[in-house]
């Protein structure tokens, strides 16, 4: 069944076809829209979860745990400064090894007061153990939501699944609505494999000590590294399945590129326009959408971006002090490569400044016509 | 010296690593760590009495009717109150309700109605088409009881009940006693009335009326019985003791209700007196307002002291009857033998009295007179013994009777307002329950006092047949929840619900009840309001609450139980138990 939906409706419908179990989420915008079309949902009886009503996000994530922690499929969503306000609950989450799926809307943190999109909540969020998915479509949203639930499952970490807020979250799309049946089969009922249950009651996160903490954490990091694998054959599997499939690294007209192009989330979107007009051209440029940000790609990127000569990288984020969270991310991926192309940075709309088809085109001009970036990313649409 | 363990060969297969989970987990189970080991607080599920349970003079569950009434299962609350009390039409109408006086919501906000509930429910289900069921058993020996009051009515319900076969004997034509000679239709009507009577009397009674025991039918006539109950009420008016009482256009109280609630006409002339305080003086106030008169009440202390039920006083009042305080007639004025005028004193209140009111004395010199037709006397009513056997033994003007409700003669015993008890339908129907299982335990050769001990609820008096039936043994504990021990953090504070009434004009155009009851929306939110004083109602808070995952469900789900393997006396679900149905001992 095709519906014309919103981002935030898509994730909603991706939630629900999942069969969750329990819900829980304090409102915030852009994400708001999610959890109140559940919570109708579940007050319809449409949805058979227990809608789970909390004063915070930090309380939202720390219930989702517990309930996950029981054997219960579990889904909650946030955005920006509720996402920074769990920041205590996704270490102890993925520490638990709890397969909790979370869709954060992207916004920006303040100050200044913002609520519109920005990724560097999400993306500064790299270290809390949870694996990063960034859609670029609504279709996309409700079926990474699916995928996500199966990733999670598979290797006991929670997952995050990213929409860009508004341009996204409130935007409307036709989206394929796959059938319940359909879903079913690709998504079996959670089978946990450790569970809080009064018929074997045992302690969960029970004090390590020092012999033996580094152990989990190192069980922990192998799992993200599976991870990878995983989330490239869950997707494989569900492309399979429904006819639908995005990868770990989209890419468009990569193979024969000298430049490409490197975006998350809907950026993307707008630069394959941008590229097609490159392409009628004669020029050789390519685009990679980074789908998988945690764990981060690095493999694979090394191998698609091998003869490619310069690459540009918009971030939608920066890291003060640092520059863009993905370009670093990608410089340190690419340090021991073998053949490796040059690294351009650029940081573009922050606080939801418009990134158009002219920002894109300035970004590529600059990378095509200067042999080498001058060391500091560029900073687009600043007032000085 | 230890052992060494053979080496077992397991040549193929590769060595197992030592299994790591993938987060910290405790290795053993928690159940190994039986904490209840530190406990020296012992919390276990005890269900205790609800105050109103205890102060209900007729014996009912209310704790449990208004449970069932809450889950809108309205039906099963009319049986848990019918079970006990076969008028709950008549209570719900005319009860003076001990039991939301004793209702510890009133310490919140304010008192659950209870008593308008109990009306809902019996009309709910008459409505519905309910009625009694049939006795299960059929007994041979034969009972008879002497007037169809509250008391006579109750006790037939309870022995035809439990098989018996009942005769009742009224002097009257009708049956009803009190509730259809004394009081007004305003309050109870009289087809109401009538199809309560018809309920207890489809249970098989036989019904003898215009037959006083006593003079018409005399006492020998009785021989056949197994057991008699004696329920003739208190009929006779106290006189005055004035000049002019024997004067045309005086009459008791009871005398002018009783023409009234038989559709008599009575000539009251223009301005009526009445003498008194109590219920009567106000019905008979305002059974004359009805009629067209123009009453007027002359009691002799203050409205603090009027005997009357203050929701009686406060009806009286809003329909504007006038009411002198502080005066007593001394003397009746009559011209060619008919009511002229009456002639009071002043009186001051002096210190209490034995009964703890302040007694009225009279300020010499200062008598007023007041131009009346009528005169209405209601300072009290006494039983009339003349018609008891002589053997029968009376004191202070009343049947005697012990705490069995038995009278000196083997077999025979009484009740309503015939003894010494507090005159009201409710301590009627409780001693008619009284007096049946009095009868049934001693025709089935019982320990009378041991059986009627089991069916007490707490200390006041109030007896259960359904715990009679058990023996007492239905885990409800003797104790009354004080409001103290329930934890009112779970209860929001709501409104009680008001009792509609008919305006002023509505009401005293005839006699149509003043009070039209409450609606289903309103008798399902006083249900709702009920604490459930002592009883465990299944809310899981113990459950939520247990830190140590001690409390489970009970296997039956009626409940739960304590696992104190596990329990280390926190206490914590004594604490939450939002209405004390869980108690501590000091015990390992």
């Amino acid at each position: 069944m095709k519906k014309l939906l919103t981002g935030n409706s898509a994730v909603s419908y991706g939630a629900m076809l999942s069969r969750v179990e329990v819900i829980s989420a304090y409102p915030i915008t852009p994400q708001t829209t999610i959890v109140e079309e559940l919570s109708e949902l579940c007050a319809e009886g449409k949805l058979k979860a227990r809608f789970i009503r909390v004063e915070s996000e930090h309380s939202a994530m720390a219930c989702v745990a517990a309930a996950c922690a029981t054997g219960a499929r579990v889904f909650t969503a946030t955005s920006s400064h509720g996402l920074a306000y769990m920041h205590e609950m996704l270490h102890w989450t993925s520490g638990t090894r709890l397969p909790v799926v979370m869709v954060n809307a992207n916004r920006a943190i303040g100050a200044p007061w913002s609520i519109w999109c920005e990724q560097g909540d999400s993306l500064s969020q790299r270290d809390t153990g949870w694996l990063q998915l960034y859609c670029q479509s609504a279709q996309e949203a409700l079926d990474t939501v699916i995928q996500a639930y199966r990733i999670a499952e598979e290797i006991l970490l929670p997952v995050m699944v990213l929409v860009d807020g508004f341009f996204l979250s409130h935007t409307s799309e036709p989206v394929e609505i796959p059938d319940q049946e359909l879903v079913d089969q690709f998504l079996p009922p959670y089978q946990a494999r450790y569970k809080l249950t009064p018929e074997d009651p045992h302690t969960f996160n029970i004090m390590a000590d020092p012999s033996i903490f580094i152990s989990f954490k190192h069980a922990a990091q192998k799992s993200m590294e599976q991870g990878k694998k995983v989330v490239a054959r869950v997707d494989r599997e569900f492309k399979a399945h429904f006819g639908r499939g995005y990868g770990v690294v989209e890419q468009f007209r990569c193979a024969d590129a000298e430049v490409a192009l490197l975006a998350v989330g809907t950026v993307a979107s707008t630069a394959r326009e941008v590229i097609d007009q490159y392409r009628k051209q004669g020029k050789k440029v390519g685009l990679c959408r980074l789908r998988m940000f945690r764990p981060f790609p690095a493999e694979e990127l090394i191998k698609l971006l091998a003869g490619i000569k310069k690459v540009a990288v918009i971030d939608r984020d920066n890291s003060l002090g640092a520059g863009g969270i993905v370009a670093q991310e990608l410089k340190a991926a690419l340090f021991g490569a073998p053949r490796k192309p040059k690294v351009f940075e650029f940081i573009a709309g922050l606080g939801g400044k418009d990134i158009t088809p002219e920002t894109i085109q300035g970004v590529m001009e600059y990378t095509i016509n200067n042999p080498k970036p001058n060391g500091a990313p560029i900073w687009i649409g600043v007032e000085e | 010296m230890k052992k060494k363990k053979p080496v077992k060969k397991k040549a193929a297969v590769p060595k197992k690593k030592t299994f790591f989970p993938p987060m910290s987990l405790s290795f053993e189970g928690t159940l190994a760590s039986k904490t209840g080991t530190w406990r020296y607080l012992t919390p276990t599920y005890v269900n205790k009495l609800a105050p109103c349970n205890e102060s209900c003079p007729a014996g009912e569950d209310v704790e449990a009717a208004m449970a069932l009434a809450g889950e809108e299962n309205y039906f099963g609350a009319w049986e848990k109150i019918t079970a006990e009390n076969p008028l709950p039409r008549v209570c719900g109408r005319v009860c003076f309700h001990p039991c939301e006086g004793a209702c510890n919501r009133k310490d919140f906000d304010q008192a659950t109605s209870i008593n308008a509930l109990e009306r809902f429910l019996g009309d709910y289900a008459f409505q519905s088409g309910k009625r009694f069921a049939p006795p299960k058993e059929k007994k041979k020996e034969k009972v008879a009881i002497i007037g169809s009051g509250p008391a006579g009515l109750s006790c037939a319900y309870h022995l035809a009940s439990l098989g018996y076969r009942v005769t009742l004997w009224e002097a009257q034509p009708e049956l009803g006693g009190v509730l259809r000679y004394g009081i007004p239709s305003y309050r109870l009507p009289k087809d109401v009335l009538d199809q309560e009577i018809d309920n207890i009397l489809s249970l098989g009674v036989e019904v003898k009326t215009s037959a006083r025991v006593g003079t018409q039918v005399k006492w020998a006539e009785l021989k056949n019985f197994a057991a008699i109950f004696i329920a003739a009420g208190a009929w006779k008016s106290l006189p005055l003791k004035i000049p002019g009482e024997q004067a045309e256009g005086v009459m008791s109280g009871l005398q002018f209700l009783q023409k009234v609630n038989t559709g008599q006409r009575v000539n009251l002339g223009q301005r009526v007196a009445v003498i008194g305080g109590g219920n009567t003086a106000m019905d008979a106030a305002r059974s004359a307002l009805r009629l067209g008169a123009k009453p007027l009440i002359i009691y002799r202390r203050t409205k603090e002291e009027m005997p009357a039920w203050e929701e009686e006083v406060a009806e009286t009042a809003e329909e504007n009857i006038e009411m002198i305080f502080l005066s007593s007639p001394v003397k009746i004025l009559t011209q060619d033998g008919k009511v002229q005028g009456i002639e009071c004193l002043k009186n001051l209140l002096g210190p209490p009295g034995k009964d703890g009111r302040r007694e009225p004395h009279p300020i010499e010199g200062s008598n007023f007179t007041l131009a009346v037709d009528a005169v209405i006397s209601a300072i009290g009513e006494v039983p009339d013994l003349s018609f008891l056997p002589e053997e029968l033994p009376k004191s202070d003007g009343s049947l005697l009777v012990d705490e069995t409700g038995a009278t000196s003669l083997k077999g025979v015993f009484a009740g309503g307002d015939i003894i010494d008890q507090p005159r009201t339908v409710s301590y009627a129907i409780g001693s008619g329950k009284k007096a049946a299982l009095a009868i049934d335990a001693t025709l089935q050769g019982k320990n009378v006092v041991e059986a009627l001990r089991s069916a007490r609820w707490g200390e006041k008096g109030s007896l259960s047949l359904v715990r009679y039936q058990k023996g007492g043994v239905d885990g409800v504990a003797q104790e009354v929840v004080k409001f103290s021990e329930l934890n009112p953090a779970y209860f929001k504070p709501e409104a009680r619900k008001p009792r509609e009434k008919l305006s002023g004009p509505q009401r005293t155009a005839g006699f149509p009840e003043v009070n039209p009851g409450l609606s289903p929306a309103s008798a399902l939110f006083e249900a709702k309001r009920c604490f459930n004083c002592g009883v465990c109602n299944l809310c899981h808070n113990c459950f939520f609450f247990c830190p140590d995952l001690a409390v489970a469900a009970r296997p039956d789900n009626l409940g739960y139980e304590i696992n104190y393997d596990y329990c280390k006396g926190c206490c914590i679900c004594v604490e939450e138990c939002p209405r004390g149905a869980i108690s501590v001992e000091v015990k390992k």
